[in-house]
């Protein structure tokens, strides 16, 4: 079976490293972009499997966008979304730990950085295992 | 509620009654000359003049009084201006009375101006004393319409003004004091209570603002304690990074190299913050820095040797002109290296490659002007008010650098006004920046 794509939008390039080292560690292929502008056109190229998405990126809220537009996008509605951020107790939102309030935050999963390297393999074998 | 001026308000009113007196006075010799003219008849032109000299006298005699008080009692000034001002006041309400008489008395419709005497005091003095001058002024003017009524003093008309003899026109000098005496006491009335609103508030006001600046204190020793909680952590991980990027702790292996240096790399960032930000906050909680005397062009010596390898690096031109002679300032050379590296730095950062960064220094008759002028990137229009804020960082400048901490500008603000000078951009973006600061020149005595 062919390696599952992970495509990593975060202006982190440290986080993403340390990330993509996890994920590759352990068979998946990974990429990477610092904003939604290169996630775009990075999926037009490849379609991944899995998204895992920062908040705070070229403006505060890139990452509720970008998931937002994916979950309406025909092609990409599907693809489960992992957002990973720090924006939790920066502005004090109430997110559903299980994440996935389809109507203001569409979800699949959410998690608090940083992030065990455990508890991450863990998150992204479920959504990936869900879809399957 | 009694509310009182304070001091400085108080001995500036003080001295603003002087200098309506002034005028005043030359009023007084203005107008009679003039009405003398134009009326050529009024035997009483003498005294008038002589009144009005004598006021100007009296107000030079004023003047000077005022000025020693302020200049040797300290604690007590308060007191000794309010009885400055009550004699006066006083005073002028008597000396109105006196030109009053000598330019006809109850037809002379200058006696509307013991209103302003009113005003003055109800503005100055206490309620009570408000009302005792305005008692004061409807007893002279009574006792000036009655003396002249029943003839104890000879009436000084102003022949061909009116008719000469309305003061003994009862009704009409009886009409006349009722509505003049009523129209005085509401006039207190009405200012006192409008002035003694004012300065509640105005203690409201100050209230606040000692609130505020205790409120700030709490905010910036909180600052203190978490910064520095936080930074006790970043430094001891630091320390243990250290061991590990210098293989103290035995070989690494390439992928451990590179997040170790990774890791390294975010805590050295994560501590500069935190001691830029401990730095400022401490600034701002004691306000003191230490001071002494030092030389301007060395200071600018050793931010230029500071940051050359920079500018090198993206082969940018750095150059300096000094066009003062004497360079001495009072204040803290490091801080003020610091403030001059940093600024120099920011040049060299949103500059591109093969630009230019020059500082300048004038002079005027009490600053040093500095000047450092880029080709970088510029600051956007709506942006420059906010550039001096701290953790504000313009959308260019992200772009430039990521992870800037959004400090450096609003301590070299803070460096600046403690030293007692102002600090300005003007920028077109796109085109460069000039940062600009002011230094107080030191005068040796």
């Amino acid at each position: 079976m062919a390696a599952q794509r992970i495509l990593i939008v975060d202006d982190d390039s440290d986080i993403t490293y340390a990330m993509q080292m996890i994920l590759e560690g352990h068979g998946y292929q990974v990429d990477s972009a610092v904003n939604s502008a290169t996630a775009r056109s990075k999926m037009e190229q490849e379609k991944p499997d899995l998204i895992i998405l920062d908040v705070m990126m070229d403006t505060m809220h890139e990452g509720f966008d970008f998931d937002r537009e994916l979950k309406h996008h025909p092609e990409y509605k599907d693809i489960p979304v992992l957002m990973l951020t720090a924006v939790k107790e920066r502005f004090g939102l109430d997110f559903k730990p299980e994440a996935g309030d389809q109507e203001w935050l569409p979800v699949e999963e959410f998690l608090d950085k940083p992030v065990k390297p455990a508890v991450l393999l863990e998150k992204v074998e479920k959504l990936l295992g869900n879809k399957r | 509620m009694e509310t009182v001026l304070d001091n400085e308000q108080f001995v500036k009113r003080a001295f603003w009654l002087v200098k309506l007196r002034w005028i005043t006075a030359c009023l007084l010799i203005g107008i009679t000359y003039v009405i003398t003219q134009y009326f050529n008849s009024t035997p009483q032109e003498i005294p008038l003049y002589v009144i009005g000299v004598l006021l100007l006298l009296y107000n030079s005699l004023l003047y000077l009084a005022l000025r020693h008080l302020v200049r040797f009692h300290d604690r007590t000034l308060n007191r000794a201006i309010n009885r400055i001002v009550i004699l006066q006041i006083t005073t002028d309400l008597l000396i109105l009375t006196v030109v009053i008489y000598y330019s006809g008395g109850v037809e002379n419709p200058f006696f509307f101006y013991y209103i302003f005497h009113v005003i003055i005091s109800s503005m100055l003095l206490s309620r009570l004393m408000s009302y005792l001058q305005a008692t004061l002024a409807v007893f002279l003017f009574g006792l000036l319409l009655t003396l002249e009524h029943f003839e104890i003093i000879s009436h000084r008309p102003i022949v061909g003004f009116l008719d000469i003899n309305l003061f003994q026109n009862t009704y009409y000098v009886l009409g006349m004091f009722i509505v003049f005496s009523t129209t005085l006491y509401l006039v207190v009335y009405i200012t006192t209570s409008i002035v003694f609103q004012l300065r509640k508030q105005q203690i409201g006001y100050k209230l606040l603002n000692l609130e505020l600046s205790k409120k700030d204190r709490i905010k910036n020793e909180y600052l203190l304690t978490v910064s520095h909680d936080i930074k006790s952590h970043m430094a001891a991980i630091k320390s243990c990074l250290d061991i590990l990027s210098t293989h103290m702790a035995g070989p690494l292996n390439k992928k451990q190299s590179e997040l170790v240096e990774r890791a390294d790399h975010r805590a050295f960032k994560s501590i500069a913050f935190l001691s830029t930000l401990l730095k400022l906050t401490q600034m701002r909680l004691t306000g003191k820095i230490e001071k002494e005397c030092f030389s301007l062009k060395q200071c600018i010596y050793n931010a230029f040797s500071a940051v050359e390898q920079k500018a090198e690096c993206k082969a940018i031109s750095v150059s300096y002109e000094i066009y003062v002679k004497k360079d001495t300032v009072f204040g803290s050379p490091l801080l003020i290296e610091e403030t001059l590296r940093n600024l120099l730095l920011n040049a060299i950062k949103y500059t591109p490659e093969n630009g230019t960064a020059s500082l300048s220094v004038t002079e005027d008759n009490t600053f040093f002007i500095i000047q450092i002028t880029d080709t970088g990137i510029g600051i956007p229009d709506d942006e420059k008010d906010n550039i001096f804020d701290e953790f504000y960082r313009a959308r260019n400048a992200r772009k430039v650098e990521k992870d800037g901490t959004g400090l450096g500008l609003s301590i070299s603000k803070e460096v600046v006004q403690r030293h007692g000078g102002t600090i300005w951009v003007s920028s077109h973006e796109g085109a460069g920046s000039t940062f600009s600061f002011t230094l107080p020149k030191y005068k040796d005595a």
